[in-house]
């Protein structure tokens, strides 16, 4: 092993490319693992306007290309598109004279992690962000069986799989039949700085989404049927009895039409603001002007808006549910509610609202969680210290 | 000199007429007392076998579920290039040549080309543009884009006529002298593809 541990990520997804959360999952932990010292390439979709290879703050990027043909389907092009990845990665491996490991992402990159493990007799991490048969409740056609077998092939060829909640171990455990100790928990992270960067007036900003009097209740997510965007529609008459409320939605996704004809239907349409996407300067702003950040979501591997409206000292109400259950501990640093249940939500968010002595003192508990528990500097850390396991265990084996 | 042909088909798989030139090619190699590995695939008889001098290694699919056969071949390269690392890590680090028979190995040949400077030749079948004539689906785009990638990296494209150079030359646009014919209907057609290792094997790495 060269002096300086050497680390290749793979990612379908690496700033200004981001789709999900793992662009800039990898990006923080990836900078980070640069301030510990360990060298990191990142290879990664090229992206309009993005150069092929640059400098990110200590982290090497090579943005390969990602196949533009048409493709027959996502997953085809997700597999001709790694056949690319492998290729160019293999001769970026031999130019920088080898690497200690691969750390893979999600089945995404699966076939050029593990055909890059086989042909540098290296060892592969991945990390599980999340499942098919999670994301679709079960595996319902040759389609998704595919996509679910792949992600075992990975979880199969990696030396280690990290999962960022204690219900995503427990989860790819029982999904791919894994062994106990072939899983890691290391939590996904926040960086809380980010929040005190803008030097916009508050109070002016906020009145872009709300009347002065209106209390904003804050949804951030896709709006589709996992994240329980509807369970939030549903308790809004509730909570519209007891205080009043603008409730800002931000985010698309297919439910987005067919929830605002009902919300029109139920002559709510006058408190109800969808923003789509928003950037991200945005979006802390709104995170800091909201009176309460809501996360309704019947399946979460993680859920890294509740973190992410912690570091913003909004308070927050989650679903009792996923790696929620295990950021938030109710009456201290959130409140949690029963998943799919409008009334029980209602009484969470009216709490909230009602009881300023309350919200404040969750405000204070959740910030200071997310500084000493859910930093980059302490995940890069953990990240870094099961690098050198693996390898320490790599070192007395043949391929060594 | 050390070989490693890789084919979708080697008896007792046989889909076309491949599997019967395949076993003819590697036998006959093995003779004039050439180093010869087969990597090829079988659903279950999975393994290293020794069969008419010919080191056969046998791989099977990680992944059983699939669409089509574009993402059959895509999750099986893989596996193929297991095979051919461990091939070059036990033979000293040394094969002197890939033959990729088809295109359905071409992303392995590339990805070993690239980390080892290992010289592929790409031996033409046929070609997509003739199994589904016309045909341009994102699907058929995939494979010819696939078959284009095996003949820009090929350090040579072997052709079986002088038809099937023509095409390979129209279609995608390969230089002339990378094409090499073997006409298998003469007697010497082995001797002409000893001669195209040959010459790969001096101009690519210089030994012996």
């Amino acid at each position: 092993m060269a002096s300086q541990l050497r680390v290749m990520m793979l990612t379908w997804e690496f700033p200004p490319r981001i789709i999900g959360g793992i662009s800039p999952h990898v990006y923080y932990l990836s900078k980070n693992l640069a301030k510990e010292g360990v060298k990191v390439y990142v290879v990664t979709c090229d992206f309009p306007g993005a150069p092929d290879h640059e400098v990110i703050d200590g982290v090497e990027v090579f943005r390969i290309d990602s196949y533009k043909n048409p493709s027959p389907d996502f997953a085809s092009w997700v597999y001709l598109m790694n056949m690319n990845m492998q290729k160019e990665a293999a001769a970026i491996v031999k130019n920088l004279g080898g690497v200690d490991i691969f750390h893979a992402h999600d089945w995404l990159v699966a076939n050029a992690g593990i055909g890059l493990k086989h042909v540098f007799r290296r060892p592969l991490l991945v990390t599980i962000h999340s499942t098919e048969i999670g994301r679709r409740n079960g595996l319902h056609s040759d389609y998704e069986r595919m996509i679910h077998e792949t992600e075992a092939w990975l979880t199969y060829e990696a030396w280690r799989v990290i999962c960022c909640s204690n219900y995503m171990v427990s989860h790819v455990k029982w999904a791919f039949n894994l062994p106990e100790d072939k899983l890691v928990m290391i939590p996904n992270g926040v960086d809380a700085r980010e929040y005190e960067k803008s030097t916009v007036d508050l109070n002016q900003f906020r009145r872009r989404f709300a009347l002065p009097e209106e209390k904003i209740v804050l949804y951030v997510g896709r709006l589709v049927y996992e994240k329980g965007i509807q369970v939030l529609i549903n308790a809004i008459p509730k909570i519209l009895e007891k205080v009043n409320a603008k409730f800002v939605i931000v985010g698309n996704g297919y439910m987005k039409e067919p929830l605002w004809e009902k919300i029109k239907h139920m002559g709510l349409a006058h408190k109800v603001l969808f923003t789509g996407f928003v950037d991200d300067e945005t979006l802390r702003n709104l995170q800091k002007c909201a009176d309460v950040s809501v996360v309704p979501s019947l399946f979460e591997p993680f859920g890294i808006v509740a973190l992410e409206a912690m570091a913003a000292k909004s308070p927050v109400v989650v679903s009792d549910t996923g790696g929620l259950s295990e950021i938030v501990e109710h009456d201290l640093t959130g409140v949690k509610v029963y998943p799919d249940n409008p009334e029980s939500l209602a009484w969470g968010v009216t709490r909230v609202l009602l009881d300023e002595a309350y919200a404040n003192k969750l405000r204070e508990n959740a910030y200071r969680l997310v500084v000493e528990k859910y930093n980059w500097k302490k995940i890069s850390r953990q990240t870094k210290s099961v690098y050198e396991r693996v390898l320490s265990e790599y070192s007395r084996t043949f391929w060594a | 000199m050390r070989v490693v042909i890789f084919s979708w088909e080697y008896p007792p798989r046989i889909v076309g007429k491949l599997a019967s030139y395949v076993k003819e090619l590697t036998w006959q190699l093995a003779k004039t007392g050439i180093e010869t590995f087969l990597v090829t695939y079988h659903e279950y008889l999975t393994g290293e076998f020794e069969n008419g001098g010919v080191k056969v290694y046998r791989v099977t699919n990680p992944v059983k579920t699939h669409i089509s056969v574009l993402t059959w071949v895509l999750t099986l390269n893989q596996e193929v290039e297991r095979v051919a690392a461990n091939i070059y890590y036990k033979s000293g680090k040394r094969i002197d040549l890939i033959d990729v028979q088809d295109w359905h190995f071409i992303p392995a040949a590339v990805t070993l080309k690239k980390a080892f400077d290992i010289s592929f030749v790409y031996s033409v079948e046929s070609l997509e543009d003739h199994r589904s004539h016309g045909a341009n689906s994102p699907f058929n785009m995939a494979i010819k884009s696939i078959e284009w990638l095996g003949t820009y990296e090929a350090d040579a494209v072997v052709v079986k006529s002088n038809w099937m150079a023509n095409e390979v030359i129209r279609a995608y646009k390969v230089p002339e002298a990378k094409v090499k014919i073997v006409n298998l209907e003469t007697n010497h057609w082995l001797e002409s593809i000893l001669k195209v290792y040959r010459e790969l094997k001096g101009g690519c790495c210089g030994y012996g």
